[in-house]
């Protein structure tokens, strides 16, 4: 298992390099750079001299080749620095700091709640196959599934703050937050944080659901739920105990899949919510050409992705006792 | 299963070797590429190392050597005449007053939709006005205001962005300002006189003795020169602020109040070279050695989050990319119990971050913000009785704000402007004004608005679409259809060319319909054109490299017509389409030099003149400004640049003590 492990983490090690590299150039190769955005938004009367231009352009590493400035930024990073951003003049270490937690608050929330909810509701639309209920369930799942999320936010944002005026707008924190209680704080996040996770959660929880109903579909027709049934087992014990258990490890491998999509998702509701979380601050990075920003996101998405990877591998283990790592 | 999970297994071992060995490889390359040069950041901090033992006043700086006389001798040698120094706000309630009484009641002015012209008119002459005394403002109160992208530093010589200087204007120090004709004047509130030299080289500036910095350090002459150093220190990563004021001689403090600025030649544009954001000395003067980014340091980092300011507000929190908060600063109005400048309307301002429009304006309906600018569908958008009269009014102005689509004169398809005219006459301005813009904006020919002081007179011909006259000029300029397939060509360096081209846009749904316009005029002359949207920060780059044969953007109106020269004049930076025309050139030298403004004006008008014959722009329309604000503010005035950029601005609105929601 350990040596599994220690062998996973280096070729994750590796991927991560070949991933940035690929990112950096492509980023670099993309017309404009950090001080294009700049010009483009000052005010007309005051237009960057082509001299500043090129002493900005030193100061900011924009003059060299951009194989040299990754290797200066896997230099950095070896000594667990990740450069400072160009458009906002903070470390960029500390802008993902600040960012990171209200991401995660939203993309594992999302998770968790999808995983918790589409395995009852797959068992039941599985159970109730060819009913009134489940054609209706199903039908609905397949309109949320092909429902765009930044749709459902404007949809939601304007039936449950404009009109119901239930929820807050936007944003991760009311005004007053520094005056609430602990618990106050807590429901204050709740509060702003229900819409966009709930945007977040009803597209993964629609597959998610269709995909655990389909592979029941699949395991009910083998021939040891037949002979279980044959053996008088009851219909829970025999979809809960015989069946699902052997859909478990397609679902446990989706882990892996759902948090890039999770995370990519974030960039434009975060922009839509004003959510203060890492996607829209790729975002904008992206749109500023803020290379050591755009390349600490990089490497924290990516390092994430691999992460639920490795830990979609661990889990089969756990779910199928055949499967072993040592 | 089981087989899947194995042959994973198999694919992980076998291909283990291999690709540890390429990354190890890889690894090594790049660290020993990253063990040659330090970081861009290191570099300078290094650089800047070799600094950290000089004084400040001795670091390396892009201002050339120069010994100023003594104030005695510059007094003996020059004759001074006083220039205005006036308070914006007096400036803005006199003309009020000439305007006379508003041509309807605020209550009037509330009940009205803003659905034409003159309800616009009326809405803004109404609700524009000043308070008519000190009874009337809420002085308790707070304006919701928002952003529409982040603050990225509150220090004033770093700021690079319109959004930037939304916020930093109201606790940032400039010495002039400028009335909503952009006519500029020394600002009452930190200046007694403003005095200029005969021969035009000088300019001398008495500072007010009541202002202080938000830590209480008095605010002197020393930091006004302080500030000019900083900026023309080649070490700190001063973006478009160091523009203009490189070209000043020097700036010299002779005593805590008097501070006189050198020009290398007389010209009309010394007073917007003299406008230099202020900082603080006392803060900076001894770290700037230790970190030139401003940025880095623990100490500049502490005073980036919470600068020392000097303006009317200061922050007193800040949380990037979600909001800014910023009080009234009482020791700016009050010194030793007296009030000595007029008391900033509101108690405390909130910038909220907002990056999506559609969000922005549900915030206004929400009062989550209190003012919001819309796009032209927004306006359009808001339908009577609906959320949005609850809580907000619309009102809008005319900004000096055009938009074109430029040619690039290199190409072989746009360096006639016999072309460039048939494209201008191609062009079906009626439908884009009254279909895609509804009316909304107003049609636009040269790079000056007709109400302008520069704007040609008489005004030059507008131009309507005419295709047959599009087809003549093309004839002539070589273009016709040989072939006979449909498409022009022109033989060009022994080749049949066919009339294609591309033309840039910006991912903006109206833009691009704009530029589709000229597509199935084109279409129907046989000149095939493609219209390509590409984003927004690759256009910006492919318009500077100038690898584009058309491209549409647009232009706001800098304070002064001196600003063009840097797009119409040749080489300039920002001349995009490689036009050039030397007695445009020679205009532009002219036109800087010219004191008179009476002949300044008419080189101004005779250069719109030349640009309007030579075409290198097809000039489509001035975009309004469109604004959604709260029932309970007051005061807005719209300038050629918008409601908020010009003296008073946004320091003129306010809240009125009634409160009163309609």
């Amino acid at each position: 298992m350990i040596s599994y492990l220690i062998r996973r983490i280096l070729i994750a090690v590796v991927t991560l390099i070949l991933i940035t590299f690929v990112i950096y150039g492509l980023i670099r190769s993309i017309p404009g750079d950090p001080i294009t955005v700049d010009m483009a938004q000052s005010d007309p009367s005051r237009s960057l001299s082509p001299e500043d231009r090129k002493r900005l352009e030193k100061i900011y590493g924009l003059d060299k080749h951009w194989t040299i400035a990754y290797g200066q930024w896997i230099g950095n990073l070896v000594r667990l620095e990740m450069g400072q951003s160009i458009s906002r003049k903070l470390p960029v270490a500390r802008l993902i700091r600040d960012r990171l937690l209200p991401t995660l608050l939203l993309s594992v929330s999302s998770l968790l709640i999808t995983y918790i909810l589409c395995i009852p509701l797959g068992l039941w639309i599985t159970v109730r196959d060819g009913t009134v209920g489940e054609r209706a369930l199903s039908t609905g799942l397949y309109m949320l599934y092909s429902l765009p999320s930044f749709v459902a936010a404007l949809f939601l944002q304007l039936l449950l703050s404009v009109k119901l005026g239930w929820l807050p707008l936007m944003g991760m924190v009311s005004d007053d937050y520094e005056q609430m209680s602990l618990l106050g704080k807590t429901w204050d996040i709740f509060k702003h944080a229900l819409m966009p996770a709930a945007c977040f959660t009803y597209g993964s929880l629609a597959y998610y659901t269709r995909f655990v109903k389909s592979n029941m579909m699949e395991v009910v027709r083998q021939d040891y739920v037949r002979t279980a049934k044959a053996k008088g087992v009851t219909p829970v014990g025999v979809v809960w105990k015989h069946a699902f258990r052997n859909t478990l490890i397609p679902l446990v491998t989706l882990i892996g899949l759902t948090l890039p999509a999770l995370l990519s998702g974030a960039v434009i509701l975060e922009q839509i919510y004003s959510w203060p979380g890492m996607g829209s601050l790729f975002f904008a990075s992206i749109r500023e050409r803020d290379y050591p920003t755009i390349m600490g996101l990089t490497l924290v998405f990516s390092a994430l992705t691999l992460l639920g990877q490795l830990l979609a591998d661990l889990l089969y283990a756990v779910v199928d006792p055949r499967v072993t790592y040592s | 299963m089981l087989i899947q999970i194995n042959s994973s297994q198999r694919f992980l071992s076998g291909s283990f070797g291999r690709e540890c060995l390429a990354g190890i490889c890889l690894a090594v390359c790049l660290l020993s590429a990253a063990c040659e040069k330090s970081s861009p950041d290191e570099s300078l901090l290094a650089e800047s190392a070799s600094h950290g033992a000089e004084p400040a006043e001795e670091r390396e700086t892009l201002i050339e050597p120069f010994d100023p006389p003594t104030l005695e001798e510059l007094d003996a040698q020059v004759t001074w005449i006083d220039k205005p120094v006036l308070d914006a706000m007096n400036v803005s309630r006199e003309d009020q007053e000439i305007s006379g009484p508003p041509s309807a009641t605020v209550d009037e002015a509330l009940a009205l939709r803003n659905d034409s012209f003159d309800a616009n008119a009326t809405i803004v002459d109404a609700l524009g006005r000043l308070p008519a005394d000190d009874q009337a403002v809420n002085w308790e109160s707070q304006f919701l205001r928002r952003l529409e992208g982040d603050v990225k530093s509150t220090n004033p010589l770093m700021q690079s962005s319109t959004v930037e200087s939304e916020v930093l204007k109201y606790f940032s120090v400039y010495l002039h300002s400028y009335d909503w004709n952009m006519k500029p004047f020394g600002n009452a509130n930190y200046v007694e006189t403003w005095q200029t030299s005969e021969d035009g080289l000088y300019d001398k500036i008495v500072l007010r003795d009541d202002m202080v910095w938000s830590d209480g350090e008095p605010m002197t002459a020393f930091d006004v020169e302080f500030s000019y150093r900083t900026i023309m220190d080649p070490a700190i990563p001063i973006p478009a602020v160091r523009t203009g004021t490189d070209k000043l001689r020097w700036v010299q403090a002779y005593d805590e109040r008097t501070i006189v600025y050198f020009h290398r030649e007389a010209s009309a544009t010394n007073v917007w070279d003299m406008w230099l954001p202020l900082v603080p000395r006392h803060i900076y003067k001894d770290s700037i050695a230790e970190d030139p980014t401003l940025q880095t340091s623990e100490y500049h980092v502490k005073y980036e989050q919470l600068p020392v300011v000097g303006g009317p507000y200061k922050i007193t929190r800040r949380v990037r990319g979600q909001e800014i908060v910023l009080e009234r600063r009482d020791e700016y109005y009050m010194h030793q119990g007296q009030q000595v400048r007029g008391k900033p309307h509101f108690k405390k301002l909130l910038f909220r971050t907002i990056l999506d429009p559609n969000t922005a304006l549900l915030a206004l309906r929400t009062g989550e913000v209190e003012e919001c600018s819309m796009t032209p569908d927004q306006w359009l958008g808001q339908q009577p009785g609906d959320s949005f009269d609850k809580l907000n009014i619309k009102a809008s102005g005319l900004q000096w704000v055009y938009f074109f689509i430029g040619w690039n004169c290199q190409s072989p398809f746009f360096n006639d402007k016999r072309v460039r005219w048939a494209m201008t006459y191609a062009y079906d301005y009626r439908e884009m004004l009254d279909v895609i813009y509804q009316g909304l904006y107003e049609p636009c020919n040269n790079l000056f608005h007709p109400d302008s002081w520069m704007a040609p007179d008489p005004p030059l011909p507008m131009i309507q679409q005419d295709l047959g006259k599009s087809v003549e000029l093309l004839r002539q300029a070589g273009w016709t259809d040989t072939d006979a397939d449909g498409i022009l060509d022109k033989e060009i360096h022994g080749e049949q060319v066919p009339f294609e081209f591309t033309i840039l846009v910006a991912q903006r749904p109206d833009r691009i319909k704009c530029c589709a316009l000229l597509q199935e005029s084109l279409d129907r002359i046989g000149i095939i054109c493609h219209v390509r949207p590409v984003e927004f920060t690759v256009l910006q780059q492919k318009n500077r490299d100038h690898e584009f044969q058309a491209t549409m953007a647009g232009w706001g109106t800098g304070t002064d017509p001196y600003s063009n020269e840097n797009i119409f004049a040749t080489e300039e930076d920002r001349n995009y389409g490689v036009y050039s025309n030397p007695r445009v050139d020679e205009l532009f030298a002219e036109g800087k030099a010219m004191l008179d403004p009476v002949k300044r004006a008419k080189i101004y008008g005779e250069i719109a003149k030349l640009l309007y014959e030579d075409q290198p722009y097809t000039w489509l329309y001035f975009r309004n400004a469109f604004y959604g604000f709260n029932r309970k503010l007051r005061g807005y005035r719209f300038s050629p640049r918008g409601p908020y950029s010009y003296g008073p601005g946004s320091d003129s609105l306010w809240k009125s003590a009634a409160a009163v929601s309609h």
